[in-house]
């Protein structure tokens, strides 16, 4: 999560147009203090449970757990890239998922 | 001539290919190009927990990452 709050700016393009979900299945009350403490920009979704985690195909090996895997959803809603999983001590998953959003975001050329 | 034989013998055992990683339990991921399940899940910001559910469908016409993981206070 470090890395994405880091790379917030430039990655999420400081969430204009795009928005990062963030999805475990820790309870919300928990997500909302680690967001606090840590300073996260994002949004979090509590998957007690981890239903949408079957949904999506992103199942831990470690029960009740949801994977590290990553959807990209374009305003068309379809899954326009995925990375399963992400691998994020690997900075060309970075690369890959930056060239990804910039396909479905283009660059903002106002400056605004 | 028995050490050539024994030898013999052990070179043709066949060498046992690594077992493949077990297959994560669950249904596979989401294929690109498929249509993302809708969802509403209880959300939170660092401000404190959301009064209303996350929905993807609040979100339509713009770009979504989800970003699923282990476990809060993890690096995962």
């Amino acid at each position: 999560m470090n890395a994405y709050r880091d790379q917030y700016a430039q990655l999420f393009k400081n969430g204009r147009k795009i928005v990062l979900i963030a999805i475990s299945a820790d309870p919300d009350t928990a997500l909302a203090s680690w967001a606090r403490d840590a300073e996260y920009p994002f949004v979090f979704a509590s998957d007690t449970g981890t239903a949408v985690g079957k949904k999506y195909g992103a199942i831990a090996r470690f029960p009740g757990m949801t994977n590290r895997n990553l959807f990209v959803v374009g305003p068309d809603g379809k899954i326009a890239y995925r990375a399963t999983p992400f691998r994020e001590i690997d900075p060309t998953a970075y690369t890959e998922l930056g060239a990804a959003i910039n396909k479905l975001v283009p660059a903002d050329t106002t400056g605004r | 001539m028995l050490t050539t034989l024994v030898l013999a013998a052990l070179l043709q055992q066949p060498t046992a290919a690594p077992a493949p990683p077990p297959p994560p339990p669950g249904p596979p991921a989401l294929e690109v190009g498929a249509v993302a399940p809708d969802f509403a899940l209880p959300g939170a910001t660092r401000y404190g927990t959301l009064k209303n559910p996350v929905r993807l469908s609040d979100y339509k016409g713009k770009t979504v990452v989800l970003a699923f993981f282990f476990k809060a206070r993890t690096s995962g």
